[in-house]
Protein backbone atom coordinates (compact mmCIF):
# COMPACT_ATOMS: atom_id res chain seq x y z
CA UNK A 1 0.00 0.00 0.00
CA UNK A 2 2.93 2.28 0.69
CA UNK A 3 4.14 1.86 -3.07
CA UNK A 4 0.81 2.36 -4.08
CA UNK A 5 0.91 6.12 -2.48
CA UNK A 6 3.74 7.04 -4.66
CA UNK A 7 2.43 5.23 -7.57
CA UNK A 8 -0.95 7.42 -7.61
CA UNK A 9 0.79 11.00 -8.29
CA UNK A 10 2.75 9.75 -11.30
CA UNK A 11 -0.08 7.51 -12.58
CA UNK A 12 -2.18 11.07 -12.49
CA UNK A 13 0.73 12.79 -14.34
CA UNK A 14 0.32 9.94 -16.80
CA UNK A 15 -3.06 10.48 -17.26
CA UNK A 16 -2.61 13.97 -18.41
CA UNK A 17 -0.09 13.81 -20.59
CA UNK A 18 -2.30 10.97 -22.40
CA UNK A 19 -5.15 13.52 -21.92
CA UNK A 20 -2.94 16.53 -23.42
CA UNK A 21 -0.93 14.19 -26.06
CA UNK A 22 -4.13 14.67 -28.63
CA UNK A 23 -3.76 18.28 -28.24
CA UNK A 24 0.00 18.41 -28.59
CA UNK A 25 -0.24 16.10 -31.94
CA UNK A 26 -3.08 17.84 -33.29
CA UNK A 27 -2.51 21.12 -32.14
CA UNK A 28 -2.45 22.86 -35.71
CA UNK A 29 -6.34 21.73 -35.79
CA UNK A 30 -8.16 25.02 -35.17
CA UNK A 31 -11.74 24.66 -32.71
CA UNK A 32 -12.35 20.65 -32.96
CA UNK A 33 -16.17 21.73 -32.07
CA UNK A 34 -16.00 24.27 -34.69
CA UNK A 35 -18.98 23.36 -38.02
CA UNK A 36 -16.89 23.08 -40.98
CA UNK A 37 -17.86 23.49 -45.01
CA UNK A 38 -18.84 20.28 -46.49
CA UNK A 39 -21.04 19.21 -43.37
CA UNK A 40 -24.20 18.37 -43.17
CA UNK A 41 -26.38 19.58 -40.42
CA UNK A 42 -30.08 20.68 -38.96
CA UNK A 43 -30.48 23.83 -37.54
CA UNK A 44 -32.55 24.22 -34.27
CA UNK A 45 -34.27 27.57 -33.30
CA UNK A 46 -33.57 27.94 -30.06
CA UNK A 47 -36.81 30.18 -29.07
CA UNK A 48 -39.36 28.28 -31.02
CA UNK A 49 -37.50 24.81 -30.74
CA UNK A 50 -38.41 23.79 -34.58
CA UNK A 51 -35.57 23.32 -36.96
CA UNK A 52 -35.21 24.64 -40.46
CA UNK A 53 -36.78 22.38 -42.64
CA UNK A 54 -38.01 22.93 -46.64
CA UNK A 55 -39.57 20.54 -48.98
CA UNK A 56 -41.20 20.55 -52.19
CA UNK A 57 -44.17 22.21 -51.64
CA UNK A 58 -44.61 25.83 -53.44
CA UNK A 59 -45.52 28.99 -51.15
CA UNK A 60 -49.31 30.08 -52.51
CA UNK A 61 -48.50 33.48 -52.34
CA UNK A 62 -45.41 36.20 -52.71
CA UNK A 63 -42.63 34.66 -54.88
CA UNK A 64 -44.17 30.80 -55.35
CA UNK A 65 -40.86 29.35 -54.73
CA UNK A 66 -40.74 26.28 -52.50
CA UNK A 67 -41.16 26.80 -49.20
CA UNK A 68 -39.46 27.00 -46.07
CA UNK A 69 -40.63 26.23 -42.57
CA UNK A 70 -39.88 25.08 -39.27
CA UNK A 71 -40.63 21.50 -37.86
CA UNK A 72 -41.04 19.82 -35.09
CA UNK A 73 -40.06 16.29 -35.96
CA UNK A 74 -36.51 15.61 -34.89
CA UNK A 75 -36.01 12.56 -37.83
CA UNK A 76 -37.06 14.59 -40.42
CA UNK A 77 -34.77 13.75 -43.15
CA UNK A 78 -35.89 17.00 -45.23
CA UNK A 79 -34.55 19.30 -42.95
CA UNK A 80 -30.80 18.86 -43.64
CA UNK A 81 -29.06 21.51 -44.92
CA UNK A 82 -25.31 21.41 -46.27
CA UNK A 83 -22.77 23.99 -45.59
CA UNK A 84 -20.94 25.95 -48.09
CA UNK A 85 -18.44 28.65 -49.31
CA UNK A 86 -19.70 31.65 -51.16
CA UNK A 87 -18.79 29.69 -54.37
CA UNK A 88 -17.74 26.76 -55.18
CA UNK A 89 -13.77 27.02 -54.38
CA UNK A 90 -13.82 29.31 -51.61
CA UNK A 91 -14.15 26.82 -48.36
CA UNK A 92 -12.61 23.55 -49.01
CA UNK A 93 -14.24 20.52 -47.41
CA UNK A 94 -13.19 20.39 -43.46
CA UNK A 95 -12.38 24.27 -43.21
CA UNK A 96 -13.91 25.63 -40.27
CA UNK A 97 -16.88 28.57 -41.05
CA UNK A 98 -15.82 31.85 -39.10
CA UNK A 99 -17.63 34.33 -37.37
CA UNK A 100 -18.90 36.99 -40.18
CA UNK A 101 -18.26 34.65 -43.14
CA UNK A 102 -20.55 34.68 -45.79
CA UNK A 103 -21.82 30.92 -46.77
CA UNK A 104 -24.96 29.26 -47.98
CA UNK A 105 -26.96 26.39 -46.99
CA UNK A 106 -27.91 24.16 -49.47
CA UNK A 107 -31.34 22.14 -48.37
CA UNK A 108 -29.67 18.13 -49.03
CA UNK A 109 -32.80 16.78 -50.28
CA UNK A 110 -34.09 19.13 -53.05
CA UNK A 111 -30.47 20.82 -53.87
CA UNK A 112 -32.00 24.50 -53.20
CA UNK A 113 -30.33 27.09 -51.61
CA UNK A 114 -31.67 28.89 -48.37
CA UNK A 115 -32.53 32.44 -50.39
CA UNK A 116 -34.86 35.73 -49.32
CA UNK A 117 -35.72 38.50 -51.30
CA UNK A 118 -38.42 41.43 -51.54
CA UNK A 119 -41.45 39.24 -50.96
CA UNK A 120 -43.60 39.42 -48.02
CA UNK A 121 -44.00 36.29 -45.64
CA UNK A 122 -47.71 34.46 -45.97
CA UNK A 123 -48.72 34.89 -42.53
CA UNK A 124 -46.58 37.55 -40.88
CA UNK A 125 -46.28 39.74 -43.54
CA UNK A 126 -42.26 39.65 -42.94
CA UNK A 127 -39.39 38.83 -45.47
CA UNK A 128 -40.60 35.31 -47.29
CA UNK A 129 -37.43 32.85 -46.57
CA UNK A 130 -37.74 30.42 -49.50
CA UNK A 131 -35.51 27.30 -51.37
CA UNK A 132 -33.80 28.56 -54.61
CA UNK A 133 -31.76 26.97 -57.44
CA UNK A 134 -30.90 24.05 -58.98
CA UNK A 135 -28.67 21.43 -57.83
CA UNK A 136 -26.68 23.84 -55.04
CA UNK A 137 -26.47 26.51 -57.67
CA UNK A 138 -28.43 29.78 -57.38
CA UNK A 139 -27.65 33.66 -57.05
CA UNK A 140 -26.06 36.14 -55.25
CA UNK A 141 -29.42 36.05 -52.87
CA UNK A 142 -28.40 32.78 -51.68
CA UNK A 143 -25.93 34.01 -49.11
CA UNK A 144 -25.88 34.41 -45.25
CA UNK A 145 -23.18 35.64 -42.68
CA UNK A 146 -22.52 33.33 -39.80
CA UNK A 147 -22.99 36.13 -36.83
CA UNK A 148 -21.35 34.84 -33.75
CA UNK A 149 -19.15 35.70 -30.89
CA UNK A 150 -15.47 34.19 -31.14
CA UNK A 151 -13.47 32.83 -34.08
CA UNK A 152 -15.37 30.36 -35.33
CA UNK A 153 -19.18 29.08 -35.52
CA UNK A 154 -18.60 26.43 -32.58
CA UNK A 155 -21.30 23.36 -32.80
CA UNK A 156 -22.56 24.08 -29.01
CA UNK A 157 -23.23 28.20 -29.82
CA UNK A 158 -26.47 29.62 -30.95
CA UNK A 159 -25.68 32.09 -33.95
CA UNK A 160 -27.78 33.92 -35.96
CA UNK A 161 -28.25 34.27 -39.66
CA UNK A 162 -27.70 37.21 -41.72
CA UNK A 163 -28.84 37.97 -45.47
CA UNK A 164 -25.94 39.50 -47.50
CA UNK A 165 -28.37 41.42 -50.06
CA UNK A 166 -31.34 41.97 -48.02
CA UNK A 167 -29.66 42.65 -44.00
CA UNK A 168 -32.52 40.31 -42.83
CA UNK A 169 -31.70 37.97 -39.57
CA UNK A 170 -33.41 34.27 -40.09
CA UNK A 171 -35.90 33.96 -37.70
CA UNK A 172 -38.89 32.47 -36.78
CA UNK A 173 -41.70 33.95 -34.29
CA UNK A 174 -44.46 31.38 -34.15
CA UNK A 175 -46.75 31.70 -36.81
CA UNK A 176 -48.34 28.25 -37.61
CA UNK A 177 -49.41 26.89 -41.12
CA UNK A 178 -52.32 25.02 -41.92
CA UNK A 179 -53.10 22.15 -44.58
CA UNK A 180 -51.30 20.37 -46.08
CA UNK A 181 -48.16 21.60 -43.71
CA UNK A 182 -50.78 22.06 -40.67
CA UNK A 183 -48.31 22.79 -37.63
CA UNK A 184 -44.96 23.88 -39.18
CA UNK A 185 -44.06 27.34 -38.42
CA UNK A 186 -43.40 30.20 -40.90
CA UNK A 187 -39.79 31.07 -41.37
CA UNK A 188 -38.88 34.14 -42.42
CA UNK A 189 -36.17 37.41 -42.59
CA UNK A 190 -36.72 40.57 -40.29
CA UNK A 191 -34.67 43.20 -39.63
CA UNK A 192 -34.15 43.54 -35.87
CA UNK A 193 -31.78 40.91 -34.19
CA UNK A 194 -33.47 39.36 -30.97
CA UNK A 195 -33.87 36.30 -29.67
CA UNK A 196 -36.18 34.99 -32.51
CA UNK A 197 -33.44 34.77 -35.09
CA UNK A 198 -30.90 32.24 -32.99
CA UNK A 199 -30.36 28.85 -34.49
CA UNK A 200 -28.26 25.79 -33.33
CA UNK A 201 -26.61 23.01 -35.04
CA UNK A 202 -28.09 19.93 -33.75
CA UNK A 203 -28.09 16.38 -35.82
CA UNK A 204 -26.06 16.07 -38.50
CA UNK A 205 -22.67 14.84 -40.55
CA UNK A 206 -20.22 16.70 -39.29
CA UNK A 207 -16.42 16.62 -40.74
CA UNK A 208 -13.97 17.44 -38.44
CA UNK A 209 -11.74 20.27 -38.98
CA UNK A 210 -8.70 19.90 -40.97
CA UNK A 211 -6.55 22.56 -42.20
CA UNK A 212 -4.75 20.18 -44.48
CA UNK A 213 -7.13 17.32 -45.84
CA UNK A 214 -4.16 15.91 -47.72
CA UNK A 215 -2.37 14.78 -44.66
CA UNK A 216 -3.04 12.30 -42.74
CA UNK A 217 -0.97 11.16 -39.73
CA UNK A 218 -0.72 7.83 -38.19
CA UNK A 219 -0.31 8.20 -34.68
CA UNK B 1 -64.50 -11.56 -50.49
CA UNK B 2 -65.67 -13.17 -47.86
CA UNK B 3 -62.00 -13.84 -46.63
CA UNK B 4 -58.92 -12.23 -45.95
CA UNK B 5 -56.86 -11.72 -49.45
CA UNK B 6 -54.10 -13.81 -48.85
CA UNK B 7 -52.80 -12.58 -52.05
CA UNK B 8 -52.25 -8.50 -50.94
CA UNK B 9 -49.37 -6.84 -51.10
CA UNK B 10 -49.85 -6.10 -47.63
CA UNK B 11 -50.22 -9.73 -46.43
CA UNK B 12 -47.62 -10.38 -42.91
CA UNK B 13 -47.56 -13.61 -44.77
CA UNK B 14 -44.80 -12.09 -47.18
CA UNK B 15 -42.47 -11.52 -44.50
CA UNK B 16 -41.39 -14.29 -45.07
CA UNK B 17 -38.23 -13.93 -48.09
CA UNK B 18 -40.32 -15.22 -51.52
CA UNK B 19 -36.88 -15.44 -53.30
CA UNK B 20 -35.68 -17.96 -50.93
CA UNK B 21 -35.82 -21.35 -52.74
CA UNK B 22 -37.11 -23.72 -49.72
CA UNK B 23 -40.27 -21.44 -50.28
CA UNK B 24 -40.53 -21.04 -53.92
CA UNK B 25 -42.11 -24.67 -54.25
CA UNK B 26 -44.19 -24.03 -50.84
CA UNK B 27 -45.87 -20.42 -49.93
CA UNK B 28 -48.73 -19.03 -49.00
CA UNK B 29 -49.75 -20.20 -52.69
CA UNK B 30 -49.54 -23.39 -51.85
CA UNK B 31 -52.82 -23.27 -49.93
CA UNK B 32 -54.42 -22.48 -53.02
CA UNK B 33 -52.96 -26.34 -54.39
CA UNK B 34 -55.23 -27.78 -51.82
CA UNK B 35 -58.34 -26.13 -53.09
CA UNK B 36 -59.88 -28.93 -55.52
CA UNK B 37 -60.00 -28.43 -59.12
CA UNK B 38 -64.06 -28.74 -60.06
CA UNK B 39 -65.55 -25.51 -60.58
CA UNK B 40 -68.61 -26.00 -58.52
CA UNK B 41 -67.02 -26.81 -55.24
CA UNK B 42 -67.20 -23.91 -52.65
CA UNK B 43 -64.70 -21.19 -52.93
CA UNK B 44 -63.89 -21.45 -48.81
CA UNK B 45 -62.15 -24.77 -48.68
CA UNK B 46 -62.45 -26.14 -45.14
CA UNK B 47 -58.27 -26.45 -44.76
CA UNK B 48 -58.58 -22.42 -45.30
CA UNK B 49 -61.36 -21.70 -43.30
CA UNK B 50 -60.11 -23.67 -40.02
CA UNK B 51 -56.85 -21.71 -40.07
CA UNK B 52 -58.64 -17.93 -40.46
CA UNK B 53 -61.20 -18.83 -37.91
CA UNK B 54 -58.88 -20.45 -34.97
CA UNK B 55 -57.32 -17.01 -34.01
CA UNK B 56 -54.36 -18.50 -32.59
CA UNK B 57 -53.68 -20.26 -35.82
CA UNK B 58 -54.52 -17.60 -37.39
CA UNK B 59 -51.66 -15.52 -35.88
CA UNK B 60 -49.01 -18.24 -36.59
CA UNK B 61 -49.71 -18.24 -40.24
CA UNK B 62 -49.70 -14.62 -40.21
CA UNK B 63 -46.41 -14.69 -38.66
CA UNK B 64 -44.88 -17.59 -39.87
CA UNK B 65 -46.73 -18.52 -43.33
CA UNK B 66 -47.59 -22.08 -44.11
CA UNK B 67 -44.47 -23.54 -42.41
CA UNK B 68 -45.08 -21.85 -39.04
CA UNK B 69 -48.33 -23.87 -38.92
CA UNK B 70 -46.84 -27.30 -39.80
CA UNK B 71 -43.51 -26.77 -37.07
CA UNK B 72 -46.06 -25.60 -34.49
CA UNK B 73 -43.15 -22.44 -34.34
CA UNK B 74 -43.42 -20.91 -31.43
CA UNK B 75 -39.97 -18.90 -32.00
CA UNK B 76 -39.20 -15.15 -32.29
CA UNK B 77 -39.14 -13.34 -35.52
CA UNK B 78 -35.79 -13.35 -35.40
CA UNK B 79 -35.36 -17.26 -35.46
CA UNK B 80 -37.14 -17.45 -38.48
CA UNK B 81 -34.76 -15.44 -40.52
CA UNK B 82 -31.81 -17.28 -38.84
CA UNK B 83 -33.41 -20.94 -39.77
CA UNK B 84 -33.42 -19.69 -43.64
CA UNK B 85 -30.29 -17.47 -43.81
CA UNK B 86 -28.45 -20.43 -41.90
CA UNK B 87 -28.91 -23.05 -44.19
CA UNK B 88 -27.52 -21.08 -46.77
CA UNK B 89 -24.71 -19.36 -45.00
CA UNK B 90 -25.02 -16.05 -47.18
CA UNK B 91 -27.33 -13.42 -47.65
CA UNK B 92 -29.43 -13.57 -51.03
CA UNK B 93 -29.85 -10.37 -52.40
CA UNK B 94 -26.93 -9.07 -50.65
CA UNK B 95 -29.78 -6.97 -47.72
CA UNK B 96 -32.33 -9.08 -46.14
CA UNK B 97 -33.92 -5.54 -44.91
CA UNK B 98 -34.90 -5.31 -48.41
CA UNK B 99 -36.87 -8.18 -48.68
CA UNK B 100 -39.02 -7.60 -45.25
CA UNK B 101 -41.15 -4.96 -46.52
CA UNK B 102 -43.18 -4.83 -43.03
CA UNK B 103 -40.24 -3.25 -40.91
CA UNK B 104 -40.45 0.65 -41.02
CA UNK B 105 -37.09 2.00 -42.00
CA UNK B 106 -35.73 5.71 -41.59
CA UNK B 107 -34.64 7.83 -44.05
CA UNK B 108 -31.21 7.17 -46.07
CA UNK B 109 -29.20 10.19 -45.43
CA UNK B 110 -26.85 11.20 -49.33
CA UNK B 111 -23.65 13.15 -47.77
CA UNK B 112 -21.80 14.25 -51.03
CA UNK B 113 -17.80 14.23 -50.26
CA UNK B 114 -15.72 16.09 -52.14
CA UNK B 115 -12.36 14.79 -53.13
CA UNK B 116 -9.02 16.32 -54.52
CA UNK B 117 -7.60 14.61 -57.37
CA UNK B 118 -4.13 14.32 -54.54
CA UNK B 119 -6.47 12.28 -52.18
CA UNK B 120 -7.90 9.84 -55.00
CA UNK B 121 -4.20 8.86 -55.91
CA UNK B 122 -2.60 8.63 -52.41
CA UNK B 123 -6.01 7.95 -50.59
CA UNK B 124 -7.25 9.65 -47.23
CA UNK B 125 -8.89 9.42 -44.05
CA UNK B 126 -12.22 11.47 -43.49
CA UNK B 127 -13.31 11.65 -39.86
CA UNK B 128 -16.68 12.53 -39.33
CA UNK B 129 -19.14 13.07 -36.51
CA UNK B 130 -22.29 11.72 -36.31
CA UNK B 131 -24.76 13.41 -34.25
CA UNK B 132 -27.93 11.74 -34.16
CA UNK B 133 -31.39 10.71 -32.14
CA UNK B 134 -31.18 7.26 -30.56
CA UNK B 135 -34.03 5.63 -29.06
CA UNK B 136 -33.75 5.25 -25.64
CA UNK B 137 -35.69 3.55 -22.65
CA UNK B 138 -38.36 5.65 -21.13
CA UNK B 139 -41.13 4.78 -18.35
CA UNK B 140 -44.27 3.28 -19.05
CA UNK B 141 -45.74 1.65 -22.65
CA UNK B 142 -46.52 3.51 -25.98
CA UNK B 143 -48.58 2.11 -28.84
CA UNK B 144 -46.54 1.25 -31.99
CA UNK B 145 -47.10 -0.79 -34.83
CA UNK B 146 -50.29 0.62 -35.54
CA UNK B 147 -51.89 -0.64 -38.70
CA UNK B 148 -55.12 -0.82 -40.60
CA UNK B 149 -56.57 -4.10 -40.38
CA UNK B 150 -59.88 -5.78 -41.74
CA UNK B 151 -61.85 -7.68 -39.16
CA UNK B 152 -64.69 -9.74 -40.31
CA UNK B 153 -68.05 -10.17 -37.97
CA UNK B 154 -70.59 -12.43 -38.06
CA UNK B 155 -73.71 -10.53 -38.25
CA UNK B 156 -75.78 -13.89 -38.27
CA UNK B 157 -75.75 -17.46 -40.11
CA UNK B 158 -73.53 -16.95 -42.88
CA UNK B 159 -73.73 -13.55 -42.83
CA UNK B 160 -70.37 -11.46 -42.22
CA UNK B 161 -69.24 -7.91 -42.11
CA UNK B 162 -65.76 -6.17 -42.88
CA UNK B 163 -64.71 -3.63 -41.13
CA UNK B 164 -61.76 -1.11 -41.06
CA UNK B 165 -60.07 -1.11 -37.88
CA UNK B 166 -56.88 0.66 -36.08
CA UNK B 167 -54.76 -2.06 -34.88
CA UNK B 168 -51.42 -0.92 -32.71
CA UNK B 169 -49.69 -3.24 -30.73
CA UNK B 170 -48.20 -2.43 -27.31
CA UNK B 171 -43.49 -1.42 -27.37
CA UNK B 172 -41.65 -0.08 -24.63
CA UNK B 173 -41.86 3.29 -24.21
CA UNK B 174 -39.17 4.88 -25.65
CA UNK B 175 -37.35 8.69 -25.80
CA UNK B 176 -35.29 10.14 -28.59
CA UNK B 177 -31.69 11.22 -27.48
CA UNK B 178 -29.02 12.93 -29.38
CA UNK B 179 -25.67 11.16 -29.15
CA UNK B 180 -22.25 11.59 -31.25
CA UNK B 181 -19.55 9.12 -32.53
CA UNK B 182 -16.50 9.51 -35.04
CA UNK B 183 -17.06 7.56 -37.82
CA UNK B 184 -13.90 7.61 -40.39
CA UNK B 185 -14.91 7.51 -44.04
CA UNK B 186 -11.89 5.51 -46.44
CA UNK B 187 -10.97 7.66 -49.90
CA UNK B 188 -9.62 4.60 -51.63
CA UNK B 189 -6.89 5.12 -54.43
CA UNK B 190 -8.88 5.11 -57.60
CA UNK B 191 -12.00 5.96 -56.40
CA UNK B 192 -14.14 7.15 -59.11
CA UNK B 193 -16.88 10.07 -58.93
CA UNK B 194 -20.25 8.84 -57.69
CA UNK B 195 -19.02 5.51 -55.66
CA UNK B 196 -20.52 5.72 -52.23
CA UNK B 197 -19.50 4.64 -49.21
CA UNK B 198 -22.74 3.37 -46.88
CA UNK B 199 -22.84 3.01 -43.39
CA UNK B 200 -25.50 0.78 -42.08
CA UNK B 201 -27.75 2.19 -39.72
CA UNK B 202 -26.41 5.46 -39.36
CA UNK B 203 -29.12 7.37 -41.05
CA UNK B 204 -32.68 8.59 -40.10
CA UNK B 205 -34.20 6.44 -36.60
CA UNK B 206 -37.46 5.82 -37.08
CA UNK B 207 -39.43 4.95 -33.53
CA UNK B 208 -41.12 1.93 -34.86
CA UNK B 209 -38.55 -0.29 -36.73
CA UNK B 210 -34.88 0.57 -38.20
CA UNK B 211 -32.78 3.34 -38.83
CA UNK B 212 -31.69 4.25 -42.60
CA UNK B 213 -28.39 4.43 -43.60
CA UNK B 214 -25.58 7.07 -43.95
CA UNK B 215 -24.07 6.83 -47.12
CA UNK B 216 -21.16 9.50 -48.63
CA UNK B 217 -20.94 9.51 -52.24
CA UNK B 218 -17.71 10.89 -53.88
CA UNK B 219 -17.48 13.87 -55.89
CA UNK B 220 -14.27 14.27 -57.64
CA UNK B 221 -13.06 18.03 -57.81
CA UNK B 222 -11.40 19.42 -60.71
CA UNK B 223 -7.55 19.95 -60.61
CA UNK B 224 -5.90 22.91 -62.20
CA UNK B 225 -3.00 20.66 -63.79
CA UNK B 226 -4.45 17.42 -64.71
CA UNK B 227 -7.49 16.01 -65.92
CA UNK B 228 -8.55 12.88 -65.23
CA UNK B 229 -9.67 10.04 -67.43
CA UNK B 230 -10.81 6.87 -66.02
CA UNK B 231 -6.97 5.83 -64.51
CA UNK B 232 -5.37 7.76 -67.40
CA UNK B 233 -4.21 11.28 -66.19
CA UNK B 234 -4.03 14.51 -68.96
CA UNK B 235 -2.08 17.56 -68.88
CA UNK B 236 -0.60 20.14 -70.79
CA UNK B 237 2.76 22.01 -71.15
CA UNK B 238 3.71 25.06 -72.83
CA UNK B 239 7.91 24.98 -74.27
CA UNK B 240 9.44 27.66 -76.14
CA UNK B 241 10.11 28.09 -79.75
CA UNK B 242 13.64 27.36 -79.03
CA UNK B 243 12.79 24.61 -76.59
CA UNK B 244 10.60 22.95 -79.33
CA UNK B 245 13.31 23.36 -81.73
CA UNK B 246 16.82 22.66 -79.98
CA UNK B 247 15.61 20.34 -77.02
CA UNK B 248 14.39 20.68 -73.54
CA UNK B 249 14.69 18.83 -69.60
CA UNK B 250 12.23 19.62 -67.31
CA UNK B 251 10.33 17.95 -64.12
CA UNK B 252 6.59 17.49 -63.69
CA UNK B 253 5.40 17.56 -60.03
CA UNK B 254 2.42 15.02 -59.69
CA UNK B 255 -0.68 15.01 -57.20
CA UNK B 256 1.79 12.68 -54.68
CA UNK B 257 4.77 15.48 -55.26
CA UNK B 258 7.18 13.16 -56.63
CA UNK B 259 8.54 14.42 -60.25
CA UNK B 260 8.17 12.81 -63.72
CA UNK B 261 11.00 13.53 -65.78
CA UNK B 262 10.97 14.67 -69.22
CA UNK B 263 14.24 14.94 -71.36
CA UNK B 264 13.63 15.71 -74.80
CA UNK B 265 16.66 15.78 -77.79
CA UNK B 266 14.54 16.06 -80.69
CA UNK B 267 12.40 18.77 -82.01
CA UNK B 268 8.92 18.83 -80.55
CA UNK B 269 5.93 19.73 -82.55
CA UNK B 270 3.25 21.65 -81.39
CA UNK B 271 -0.03 19.10 -80.77
CA UNK B 272 2.76 16.59 -79.91
CA UNK B 273 2.21 13.87 -77.19
CA UNK B 274 4.17 12.15 -74.74
CA UNK B 275 3.18 8.84 -72.98
CA UNK B 276 4.20 8.25 -69.52
CA UNK B 277 3.03 4.94 -68.59
CA UNK B 278 2.55 3.76 -64.95
CA UNK B 279 2.26 7.66 -63.97
CA UNK B 280 -1.58 8.01 -64.01
CA UNK B 281 -3.85 6.77 -61.42
CA UNK B 282 -3.88 3.65 -59.46
CA UNK B 283 -6.95 1.55 -60.59
CA UNK B 284 -9.47 0.73 -58.11
CA UNK B 285 -9.78 -2.98 -57.91
CA UNK B 286 -5.59 -2.98 -57.93
CA UNK B 287 -3.95 -0.50 -56.89
CA UNK B 288 -0.84 -2.00 -58.21
CA UNK B 289 -2.15 -1.29 -61.95
CA UNK B 290 -1.38 2.53 -62.64
CA UNK B 291 -2.76 4.62 -65.76
CA UNK B 292 -0.43 6.68 -67.86
CA UNK B 293 -0.39 10.09 -68.14
CA UNK B 294 -0.13 11.76 -71.11
CA UNK B 295 1.63 15.16 -71.81
CA UNK B 296 0.58 17.51 -74.94
CA UNK B 297 2.95 20.31 -75.93
CA UNK B 298 2.18 23.50 -76.99
CA UNK B 299 4.74 26.03 -78.58
CA UNK B 300 5.09 29.43 -77.10
CA UNK B 301 6.66 32.18 -80.46
CA UNK B 302 9.06 34.57 -78.87
CA UNK B 303 6.36 37.57 -79.06
CA UNK B 304 9.23 40.44 -80.49
CA UNK B 305 9.10 40.70 -83.98
CA UNK B 306 12.37 39.55 -85.92
CA UNK B 307 14.57 42.41 -87.72
CA UNK B 308 15.33 41.80 -91.28
CA UNK B 309 18.97 40.35 -90.48
CA UNK B 310 17.29 37.89 -88.37
CA UNK B 311 14.92 37.23 -91.13
CA UNK B 312 17.53 36.33 -93.28
CA UNK B 313 19.79 34.85 -90.68
CA UNK B 314 16.70 32.32 -89.88
CA UNK B 315 16.46 31.86 -93.60
CA UNK B 316 19.99 30.53 -93.89
CA UNK B 317 19.47 28.72 -90.86
CA UNK B 318 16.66 26.72 -91.01
CA UNK B 319 17.28 25.60 -95.09
CA UNK B 320 13.35 24.99 -95.22
CA UNK B 321 11.67 26.22 -98.73
CA UNK B 322 8.40 27.59 -98.77
CA UNK B 323 5.64 25.61 -98.08
CA UNK B 324 2.39 26.93 -98.64
CA UNK B 325 -0.38 24.01 -98.80
CA UNK B 326 -3.78 24.91 -99.12
CA UNK B 327 -5.99 22.38 -97.63
CA UNK B 328 -9.32 22.09 -95.81
CA UNK B 329 -8.10 21.39 -92.18
CA UNK B 330 -11.56 20.61 -90.55
CA UNK B 331 -12.25 16.97 -92.69
CA UNK B 332 -9.39 15.23 -92.20
CA UNK B 333 -7.97 16.16 -95.38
Amino acid sequence: MRGGRRLFPLLLLALLLLALLPGLCHGREPAPGAVTCGSVLKLLNTRHSVRLHSHEVKYGSGSGQQSVTGVEASDDANSYWRIRGKSDNSCQRGTPVKCGQAIRLTHVNTGKNLHTHHFPSPLSNNQEVSAFGDDGEGDDLDFWIVQCSGTYWEREDAVRFKHVGTEVFLSITGEQYGHPIRGQREVHGMPAANHHNYWKAMEGVFIKPSLDPAKHDEL
Amino acid sequence: MLVKDLTSPDNTASRVPVESPVRSAEGPQSLFQHLPSAPDEPFLHSCLFQVLSDEEKRKQYDAYGEEGLKDGHQSSHGDIFSHFFGDFGFMFGGNPRQQDRNIPRGSDIIVDLEVTLEEVYSGNFVEVVRNKPVARQAPGKRKCNCRQEMRTTQLGPGRFQMTQEVVCDECPNVKLVNEERTLEVEIEPGVRDGMEYPFIGEGEPHVDGEPGDLRFRIKVLKHPVFERRGDDLYTNVTISLVEALTGFEMDISHLDGHKVHIVRDKTTKPGAKLWKKGEGLPNFDNNNIKGSLIITFDVEFPKEQLTPEQREGLKQLLKQGSVQKVYNGLQGY
